[in-house]
């Protein structure tokens, strides 16, 4: 029996998505090995002067003793930088207590799940501020071929992220769309924001807010129609049986 | 680049991907299953109960217990950030119209229905339990904690795995095999959910 014990997904990078979440048993490692996430660590300070480049790397290299040389470690190059930003911010939102867990003070009522949702999303772009002028080429380091699938994973990583943290606990279909809805707002909030000039990135909020308005008017529709298709569907199948046809 | 596999530094750590994989996969499937056990019941009751009113308690408890063992695996998916089928949405109308069809064919081939999933679904949880057995008898020869989760999964899925056998005998008791297309009924029916573990392991 336990050779069927074969992992069903193939690439590391994939298998490592959605694991077994255990409250018992640490998580798997992440993408990173220990070397490679002290010179990163070290690289990012270095984004906002140099961008997501080589440079970058090096100097984060360097900063934490390793030669120049060591950025070979990074088959990916640059776009390890971008990963490693991606990754470790997915990860930082699971500290954002204030949003969280709350103190309350009296008669404030308690943020609900689309609340939480929202927060969380906002905390997220502005955890990009620092980078915001070098997001573009971070976006179109993501674009290359090579290096889509682990941009397009991590967008849903960071979607099923917020959602979890929020509280979400619906498991059919509603799974799926919530999570493309948020990414999907999240991809455009975040590209609107590399041009977004405004104080405090003002117009990115609204934006924001905009397009979440959006997905709930949409879903409200789409929920109120389907509601009304059950309801009549059920009430003729009620009214047939109450004449007698054996259905 | 690869990261290099966990050394055995960690003892409490769940190694192994495909243990993590096989969990998420069992309990995806165990979810999909019971959701269409809800429905087929849904579904069944009305016409059965309208020309048999005195199977009414027996379907409203089979029901429930479906229903009880949906929700239990809800809140495991729901706590393991599992991602649920995507076949969903196709499984509900199947299983809808699984559930009617049989029930407009009449009680026995209704009950031949049950027998049929039920029999399917023991022999799964079965397996997936013998399964979670070698898992923990594995970890504990290496020196792990098998953690109250798993142990807790072992003996939901058992209690469970009885309750669905339990109504097997109910389906039996009530003529299942009296069912005119008997062996067609039940083997098509088998086929169907077997095929359709298959495709919710992985989708």
């Amino acid at each position: 029996l336990l050779p069927r014990l074969r992992p069903l997904s193939k690439s590391t990078a994939v298998s490592l998505l959605r694991p077994y979440h255990s409250y018992d048993h640490p998580p798997p490692p992440g993408p990173f090995t220990l070397t490679e996430s002290t010179i990163l660590s070290a690289a990012i300070p270095h984004i906002p002067s140099h961008g997501f480049t080589h440079t970058a790397l090096s100097l984060g290299a360097t900063d934490v003793g390793y030669i120049d040389a060591s950025t070979n470690l990074f088959p990916n190059g640059a776009f390890s930088l971008v990963h490693y930003h991606l990754y470790t911010q997915r990860l930082a939102l699971a500290k954002n207590e204030h949003i969280l867990s709350p103190v309350l003070k009296g008669g404030e009522k308690p943020l609900g799940v689309g609340g939480k949702v929202k927060a969380l999303t906002w905390e997220r772009l502005m955890a990009n501020r620092e980078v915001i002028h070098r997001w573009q080429e971070a976006l179109a380091l993501m674009a290359q071929p090579s290096h889509l699938p682990t941009a397009l994973s991590e967008l849903s990583s960071l979607s099923d992220e917020i959602w979890f943290l929020s509280g979400d606990t619906s498991v059919d279909t509603s799974w799926y769309t919530k999570r493309a809805s948020l990414s999907a707002i999240y991809a455009a909030t975040e590209l609107f924001m590399t041009t977004d000039k405004s104080p405090n990135f003002h117009d990115t909020r609204e934006f924001l807010d905009r397009r979440f308005m959006d997905v709930q008017i949409v879903g409200g529709t789409m929920g109120s129609m389907a509601q009304w298709a059950g309801f009549t569907g059920r009430a003729g199948l009620n009214i047939l049986r109450s004449k007698g046809v054996r259905i | 680049m690869m990261s290099t596999a966990p050394l055995r530094a960690n003892p409490h750590e769940l190694p192994n991907p495909a243990k993590r994989d096989f969990l998420t996969s069992a309990l995806r499937v165990n979810q999909a299953g019971e959701l269409a056990a809800t429905l087929i019941y849904k579904g069944q009751t009305p016409p059965i109960v309208s020309s048999h009113p005195h199977l009414r308690p027996l379907m409203k408890h089979m029901y429930d217990q479906e229903a009880s063992h949906f929700s239990t695996f809800n809140a495991l998916m729901a706590k393991h950030r599992i991602r649920p089928t995507a076949m969903y949405p196709l499984w509900t109308l199947a299983a809808s119209a699984l559930g009617w069809g049989t029930a407009i064919m009449g009680r026995e081939a209704a009950m031949a229905c049950t027998e049929a999933v039920e029999t399917e679904i023991g022999g799964h949880y079965n397996g997936q339990v013998r399964v979670l057995l070698e898992m923990a008898e594995q970890m504990e020869k290496n020196g792990e904690d098998i953690g109250p989760e798993l142990k807790q999964l072992i003996s939901t899925i058992r209690r469970i795995r009885d309750e669905e056998l339990e109504h097997l005998d109910h389906a039996v008791v009530n003529d299942a095999k009296q069912a005119v297309p008997h062996e067609l009924l039940t083997g098509v029916i088998r086929a169907g959910c077997r095929g359709a573990i298959w495709i919710s392991e992985r989708v």
